[in-house]
Formats: structure tokens, sequence, C-alpha cells
């Protein structure tokens, strides 16, 4: 037990890519194919278990606020060491990566036929990738998880995606790779601005923050263009990941081309690095470049809300339309994060889970239906609701959690969002406009516009007499499926009720991220505004 | 008295077991051609003969790594031991060693005499070495024209195939221009220098005879050494050569004679016209070549990540991706050029090295692949051949992904390491120039991306129309494959060790200058 906490997230990180191995040992030695998902399933149920220990908060670094850390030396003629840790922003995606694993390892059951055995290895690499992405604290590796998370998913996409998965897969390896591309010069970059004012050039997350503290490292005066350079490179590798409008051209074709298993992982979990990586090192690091690009940021989050939804109501297929609404989820999520508040920072990592947890079932409710019809077209049904009523209660409950409909887990997010945009200060206030109130009103046409397209493409689908023949004779969920989406369905109501656990674990990790993005100078805190922000998130809007 | 009377007899400043890796190295070369001539009918031995001869020649490499004498130079200051050429020395032994192993399925394939080519192998590698280790311009260029000759007739070695042939002639005639080029440079350089010695020559650079001269002579050994790294504007006859050459051939060519020119070229340029701030002549050659070279960069990565998204043939591909690679070589040279004298310099010249021995590995890894895919004549080498392999033949298939994706530079593999080296001297430097030449480079590697995944798509994307017979693996392939899965995985995981040694201690000239 020792053991493992102590490198809990080692084993959290290696035990799906030696289970990769173990998949294919298997299979060379034994060739039961049937057995596979078994042991895919049994591998990242086990991880999932392990990753709820990161809950116990063990061995807590008081110097450098991250749990569970871990600080070896891994390549030291370049001063790159595996340093992992976790803290509050981190917690939460971890485990909902661990969590969506067993799920999407189950919705495969009977989907995937052609060759099981470099599915399940691709995707338990994936896994050990994802959770890499998420617990690095050196630069350097942090960026090697970024990019190795990238191939699983270009062969998941290729090989077992729709019609059009070449281009799809192509498109997103060149798209994700072009940004992070530039980031991995802007890390090396950093390494030696810090090496020019510390004398010591490094990677490592918490000597940099460290040295921001100390007020070694400063992107002021000097060094603010800089900055200013560094910050965009990171962003754009964040910003084309998330993906922000108008880099997110390769997320439709990526989501619809991809199996369902495939699609599940992208939003739940992919696109949660981009924003995570922005949170994480754009504001901590570039504080004062964050604080200059937040209104570009903000217009462009509004705009993707905005068009996202306007696109998704016109999609004629509803994984499509699916994807589309994640653009707009996506975009609720930055603007929460660059209102700078600690309402709309709480609101968007919380809006990170429920996008998980809610886009994820979306994807699994499209899978059942497409496994069936082998069409995902919403001309193609219709009526559905009389012959499938299990699915579409079901379908509808989720529609109406991404949507944000109270009670659900969506509204929390986007509830804290708005209120957090709504205080905020970041866009300035003229005399006559405040113009964080006209961009949290803009923002909120995006939520009658989510509930228009998805409200109208469930009259479509579910409501009315059955008008297909073909749709007459469909079966209802089985048991399996409903297993698989019953955890989902849970969190969407429990999330929703009783958010305090979820934002309690998070509060004092995205409290300091907020304080250092909005008043670092040396790790100088301005007490005025201090005290203005302290009112904790939970009591305000209980 | 023995010594005594050695003495008498040899010019002062001998020191044989400085060079034996290299005289290990061409007496394996002149063993196996003798054997060949006694028993022509054996096709293993020679092979065998070579590759203990490699061994050796790296064991010695490895004793002389340890030792302290790292940094003197021998020979009158002909023959330089540093960093340097240890580094690239064990490049070209691996890249060596590789390709016979690698050739296993292909002599016996076309019927190639054996010993003839295992002898040219051992003289070009012999070459090879003297390039990184010569410190003076008349080794540099006699290491040069032995590796020339015999990659030559290696590149013709097939004289039944057409393409072959006009592989060997172009490279012939371009190649001798391009020598022809250095050869003139070198010339102008000693004019206005007064010395072929490079430690001379740095220290000479300072007040030269006609500074004209000097900067001519360093221009037209650019344009030598250009093409012999193939960079754009000098890399024309790539292509045509990689693609009509035999694949083994193609992959040596791509890997070692590469790698020897940049060995060469940092070394004359790097620290034989060093920056010398407040003198004139010297920092204005500095800064010509470093300027050229920016641009060659530039263009070489540019150009040749283009062009190779236009191919059909994938060893053409590979052709202009070793143009882009080039440049990404080039961008850690001129890094080089640009660090200060000491400890950064060596890193950055140590990264090069390093970057030519991910690149080595790797290259050589996918040239198995492709030339064990290829049959005869090298029919088999268009991207429509690959279609749909990938599981029918996995292992191949999964291998050659592995190659591409670390030619690409991703994490966890060789490639990547590599990139990540030749990046930092260049950003170390701060300069703005330089960051745009880094900031090129990752475009251009994203660029890249498309036509190494389109290697991967072809294989595991696309359906097979056509019958498929998964060709079985040689022993002597196998083992050339296994050496380069282990090396992409370990130079990218585990390259601690490597990079430090590599980048352990002071090279020659520049100690000597400070």
């Amino acid at each position: 037990m020792n053991f493992i906490t102590e490198n809990l997230l080692t084993i959290l990180v290696l035990l799906p890519v030696i289970g990769a191995v173990g998949v294919i040992v298997h299979q060379m030695f034994w060739q039961q194919e049937s057995h596979l998902k078994w042991l895919t399933f049994t591998l990242t149920l086990v991880n999932f278990l392990i990753s709820l220990l990161l809950l116990t908060n063990q061995g807590k670094a008081a110097a450098s606020g991250f749990f569970f850390e871990k600080n070896v030396p891994w390549i030291s003629a370049i001063n790159t060491n595996y340093h992992v840790g976790v803290d509050g922003l981190s917690l939460w995606l971890v485990i909902l990566t661990t969590f969506i694993m067993p799920i999407s390892v189950v919705s495969t059951w009977h989907a995937v036929e052609k060759r099981p055995v470099a599915f399940y290895a691709f995707l338990l690499l994936l896994e050990g990738a994802m959770i890499g992405v998420f617990v690095s604290l050196d630069l350097l590796v942090f960026y090697l998880f970024f990019e190795a998370s990238l191939v699983p998913m270009f062969f998941l996409i290729g090989i077992w995606g729709g019609e059009n998965r070449i281009y799809a897969a192509v498109k997103f390896f060149i798209f994700t790779a072009l940004g992070s591309l530039l980031m991995l010069a802007a890390i090396i970059a950093l390494y030696y601005v810090h090496a020019g004012v510390n004398g010591v050039g490094t990677f490592d997350f918490v000597v940099l923050m460290k040295s921001m503290e100390l007020g070694q490292l400063s992107f002021t005066g000097p060094l603010a263009t800089t900055g200013t350079l560094l910050f965009l490179a990171f962003a754009l590798a964040f910003a084309i990941k998330v993906p922000l409008f108008p880099f997110h051209t390769w997320l439709p074709d990526a989501h619809t081309e991809a199996p369902t298993a495939g699609s599940v992982i992208l939003a739940a979990v992919l696109l949660k690095m981009g924003t995570y990586g922005l949170m994480r090192f754009n504001f901590t690091l570039f504080p004062e470049a964050s604080r200059e690009f937040a209104p570009l940021f903000i217009i462009l989050a509004i705009i993707g809300i905005i068009y996202g939804a306007l696109v998704a109501m016109v999609q004629p297929d509803v994984k499509r339309l699916v994807a589309y609404s994640s653009v707009a989820h996506m975009g609720f999520v930055i603007l929460g994060m660059f209102s700078f508040t600690e309402w709309g920072m709480q609101g968007a990592l919380y809006q990170m889970l429920n996008h998980g947890v809610s886009t994820g079932a979306l994807f699994l409710l499209v899978g059942f239906i497409y496994e069936r019809r082998h069409t995902r077209e919403i001309s193609e049904f219709g009526g559905l609701a009389n012959v499938m009523p299990i699915y579409a209660t079901i379908f509808v409950i989720t529609a109406m959690s991404s949507v944000g409909l109270p009670f659900l887990n969506g509204f929390v997010g986007e509830f804290l969002i708005m209120v957090g945009m709504w205080k905020s200060t970041i866009l300035g206030i003229t005399a006559s406009t405040n113009w964080n109130y006209v961009a949290t009103m803009l923002a909120g046409t995006g939520v009658i516009f989510a509930a228009v397209y998805l409200l109208w493409m469930i009259q479509r689908v579910f409501f009315g007499t059955v008008t297909n023949d073909k749709n007459k004779k469909l079966a209802d969920l089985s048991w399996r499926e409903i297993g698989l989406i019953a955890p989902l369905m849970f969190l969407m109501v429990f999330m929703g009720v009783y958010p305090r656990p979820f934002l309690d674990a998070a509060k004092d990790s995205v409290n300091a991220i907020q304080k250092r993005v909005m008043h670092q100078a040396g790790g100088e805190v301005d007490h005025a505004t201090a005290t203005e922000n302290k009112t904790p998130v939970i009591e305000s809007h209980e | 008295m023995n010594t005594f009377f050695l003495a008498e007899l040899l010019p002062p400043d001998t020191n044989i077991p400085i060079i034996l890796p290299e005289l290990v190295v061409a007496f394996a070369g002149i063993v196996v051609m003798v054997y060949d001539s006694f028993f022509p009918k054996d096709r293993v031995t020679s092979g065998l003969i070579s590759l203990l001869g490699l061994v050796v020649s790296g064991v010695l490499l490895a004793t002389m790594w340890s030792v302290e004498t790292l940094g003197a130079t021998s020979w009158n200051g002909m023959i330089a031991h540093d960093n340097l050429r240890l580094g690239f020395s064990f490049v070209f032994l691996l890249v060596s060693a590789m390709t016979i192993l690698i050739s296993t399925v292909w002599v016996e394939r076309e019927d190639v005499p054996v010993g003839e080519y295992h002898a040219l192998l051992m003289f070009a590698t012999f070459g090879m070495m003297l390039m990184a280790s010569g410190n003076d311009l008349v080794i540099i260029f006699l290491g040069l024209e032995t590796l020339s000759i015999a990659t030559y007739v290696m590149a013709g070695l097939r004289r039944g195939d057409l393409k072959s042939n006009e592989s060997a002639m172009k490279y012939f005639i371009l190649g001798s221009f391009a020598s022809a080029f250095l050869l003139y440079g070198m010339a102008l350089v000693y004019g206005a220098t007064g010395s072929t010695n490079l430690t001379q020559i740095a220290d000479n650079v300072v007040n030269p005879n006609f500074p004209a001269l000097l900067l001519i002579g360093g221009g037209m050994m650019v344009v030598g050494f250009g093409f012999k790294v193939a960079t754009v504007p000098f890399h024309i006859w790539t292509p045509d050569v990689y693609e009509g050459a035999p694949a083994p051939v193609t992959g040596f060519m791509a890997a070692g004679p590469k790698a020897a020119a940049f060995a060469s070229f940092i070394r004359v340029f790097v620290l034989g016209f060093p920056f010398i701030a407040g003198v004139s002549a010297s920092s204005y050659l500095h800064e010509s070549w470093m300027t050229a070279l920016t641009v060659m960069a530039i263009l070489s990565m540019t150009i040749g990540n283009l062009a190779a998204i236009m191919q059909n043939n994938v060893k053409r591909m590979l052709a202009y991706s070793s143009i882009a690679h080039a440049g990404y070589a080039l961008v850690g040279f001129i890094g080089a050029g640009a660090a200060k004298p000491g400890q950064a310099q060596d890193a950055a010249i140590a990264s090069v090295a390093f970057y030519m021995l991910t690149y080595a590995v790797t290259n050589l890894g996918a040239f198995a692949v492709i030339s064990l895919l290829a049959q005869k004549n090298d029919r088999r080498a268009e991207f429509e051949d690959y279609n749909g392999i990938g599981f029918k033949s996995p292992v191949l298939a999964f291998t050659l992904s592995l190659f591409m994706l670390s030619l690409l530079g991703l994490p966890l593999t060789a490639g990547f390491m590599g990139k990540v080296l030749v990046f930092r001297p260049a950003l170390e430097a701060g300069n703005t120039l330089l960051t745009v030449l880094v900031v090129v480079a990752v475009v251009n590697t994203a660029i890249s991306a498309y036509y190494y995944l389109r290697l991967i798509v072809v294989m595991f994307f696309r359906e097979r129309t056509t019958e498929w017979i998964d060709p079985k693996i040689p022993v002597g392939l196998a083992a050339a494959l296994l050496i380069a899965v282990v090396g992409v995985f370990y130079l990218g995981i585990f390259s601690n060790g490597i990079i430090e040694k590599f980048s352990q201690s002071r090279s020659t000239v520049g100690a000597q200058l400070r």
C-alpha cells in the first residue's frame, strides 16, 4: 500500500501502457480475441479504482502545493526531470480520464470487429498518455505526453473511423502538432530565459513558479515582449486543442469520423488538455500577457459559443451536431477562465468536467443508435420515443444536462461562469458601458441557442410518429448499455445538486492560480482586491 | 633502443594509437578485398570480417573516450582528438555496421559482388572517420575523396539497372564538381591564412593576407560542403541519386556521408573560422558564413519538406526528407557558431553529432524495411505498393511507422531528442534571427507530418486490393531492425548517458583559443 501511494501517479500512467503490451502479448500466445475486451476493461477499471486514492490527498508537499509528488532526474544532461504531481486542478481531470475509460471500453463491446488487439492496445496507450498530460510538472515531460496522446488517437480515427476517416485523422494530427511544436520551441526558450535571470535553466514548472514568486523571473520590463511571444506560442497550442474559434475546424471532422469510444474520449478528455494547459501554464507563467490578451480570448470564446450553436442547429447528422455543440461548450470554459474571477475559473473547471460527462454521454447515445441503424442522419429517424422509450428518456435527460437545466450538472458550471464574467473587470468599464456585462449577456444567448438546437433535434428524432419503417423494430437499450450510461446519469444529477465536494477539492488550487494571474508581480497580493474576491464560491450560489 | 630507432625513422609527433580506430577499419577493408579474391564464392565471411573490424574499431574508440587526452592534437596537429571526432566516428561505425546487416537481403537477391561491396563500404567508413578526425584541410579532403570514390561505385553497384547507372553517373559528375569547389576553396583559404592547419587558420583569420580571398575561399567551401550534406540550393542531385541507388546504399548515403560532411563542415567553420570580437576581418567572415548557412537552413527545410509532400516514391520522399533533415541539423550547427567557445559550443557541436546519430538509426531502420519490401531492382517502392499492408505484415509495418514517427520527431523516439538538442543552442543564443530559424524549423516539422503520416495512412488506413505475401525477415535484416527499434527508443528515453558522453569535453581548437 505504501508503495502504491508513493508512486501513485506513475502507476496510473504506466499501468495502461504495460496493459497495452499485455494485450499484445496475450494475443500472441493465447490468440483469444474475446478475452481482450475483458482484459482491457479490467485494466481500466483497476486504474479507475487506483485513481480514487488520489482523493485521500496523501503526501502533500507543502512547498509546491502538489500532492503525490515524484521528482526523478530523467535526462540530466539537459536538466529535465520526471516530475509529476497533482493538485486540485488536475485531480478531477485525472479521475475523469480514468472514469471515462472503462465506459468507453464497454461501449465498444460489440462494435469493434476489426483488429481488436490493436484497438485495445491503442486505447490503453492513449489512457496512459492522457493521464501523463495532467500530472506532469516538467514542461518537457508535459510536452512529451501531450504529443504522445496524438498517435493512438490518430490510429483510432484512421483505422476504426467512418467514411472520411483518413482526412479527419490527418487533419487532427497536423493541426494539433503544429500548435504543440511551437510550444516546444517556447518551452526550450523558457529554459534559457530562466537561465538568463537565474543562472540555471529549467523545465520544471514548480521551479519556474518559485522563481516568479521570488521575483527573479518576471515577464515585465525588458522581458515583456519575450513573455508575450512565449504566451502566444503556448496559447496557440492549447487554443487548437480546446478548440477555440477559429482553430476549431479539425474538431467536427475528428469527432464525427472517430469510432464511438474515440469520440467519447476526444470530447471528455482530449479537449480538456487545452483548457487545462491554458489555466496551468499560461495563467501561471505569463500573468501579464494573459491579462493583456484576455479580451481577445473572450471575444473568440463568445464567437465560438454563438457560432458553434448556430452551426450545430443546421447539422443533418446527430454526431456532427454534438461535435459542434462541443465548440460552444468549450467556448464557455474559455470565457469562465479568462474572466479571472474565482467564480468564473471554478466554473470553468466544473464545466470541463460537465462537458466530459454530458458530451461523453451524448456521443455514447449516438453510438447506440448508430450500432442499430448504421446511420446518424436526423432525417432517417422520427418518433423513436415510441419504440425506444428508455433510450429516449435517457437522451432527453442528457441533452438537458448539456443545455444547463437547473439540478443538472451543466447548470452549475454555466451559472458560475456567467456570474464570474459578470463580476469580472477584465474587459474595460467605460462610463456608458460595462463590457463585462455585454460579454455575459452575449454568452447567455448561447444557452438559449443550445436549448434550441438540442431540443429541435430531439423533437425530430424522438417525437411524433415513426415515419421510417426501418425504425419500427428497433430494440431498446440492453442492460449493458444501460449499465454503461447509468454512472454518467448519476453524475449528471449528483454534480447538479451537490457540487460542493468537487469544487471544494479544486478551490485552493484554482484560487491560487486566480491570485497569480490577477495580482502577481513577484507574488505580492493586492489586498484590496483580494478581500473583495474572498467570498468563497460555494456560498455565492447556494 | 628500439623506440629511439623508430623516432629516427619516422617524422616527429607520431601517434599510431590515436588513429588506430581508423587503421583497423582500413585494414579490415584490405583483408576483405584479399579474402574475396581467394574465395569469391563465399558470401558470408566478408561481411563478418567487416563487422568484426567495425566492432574492434568501436571498442578502441570507446576506450579512447574515457582517457584524459581529449582535446589534444597529434601528427603535427593534423589529427584532432576531441568529442567532435569521437561522437561522429561512433555514428559512422554504427551506420556501416547497420548497412552491412541491411544489405544481407539485397546482396543475395541481386547477386552483388559481396566482397567488393564490403571492401568499398570499409574504405568509405575509413574516409568518413578521417573527415571527422582531420584537423587539417588536406586530411579532410583526403578523407572526403576516399569516401566519395567508394560511394560513387556503391551507388552504381547494380550494373544491370539503368537507374542505378544514372544515379552513379550523376553522383560522380556532380560530386567531382563539388569536390573541385571545395579544393579550390581550401587553396584560397591557404593563400589567405598561410596554413592548412585549422588551429593555425583560426589564429590567422584575425589578420589574413587578403581578406577577400578568405571570404571567397570560405564561400567555395560552403558550396562544396553544402553539396555533400545535401542542402538547398546544392541539393539537386539528391533525389535522383537516392532513388536510383540500391535501397541499402541509399540508406547509407543519407546517414553516413552526410554526417561525415557535417563533421568536417563544423570543424572547418565553427572551429576554423571563429568569431573574435573587435576584429573586423574575422568577425565579418563569421557573420557571412552564419548568414549564408541560415539562409541555406531555411531553404533546405522548406523546400525539402514541400517537395517531399509531392513525391510518390518512398525512396524519393526520404531523399527530400534527408534534405530537410540536413536543414534541421544546420540549425544546431548555426547555434554552435553563435555559441561562446567552450562548454556551450561543445554542447552545441555535440547536439549535431547526436542529431546525426538519431537520424542515422531511424533512417537506416526505415531503409531496412524498404529494401526488404522493394524486391529486385527496387521495383516496389511506390506509395501505392504499401497500400493496406499494415495488418498483413504487422512487424514491418509497425516498425516502419515507428521510424516515420521518429523522423517526424515525436516524443519518446530518437527524433524528438535530436530535435530538442539542435533547437537548444539556437535558442540559447537568444538572437532574433536564430529564434526565427527555430520557428521555421518547427513549422516545417509540422509540414513534414503530412508526408511521414502518409506512409502510415497508406499502410494502415487503406485496404489492399492486390495480393500480398508477407516477406520473410532474414536474420541479418532482423538484427538491423532490432538495433534500429531499440536505438530509437533508447535514444528517445534513456539518452542521458550518450548526450553527456557526446558533450563531455573541450574541443581542440576551441580549447587552444581560450
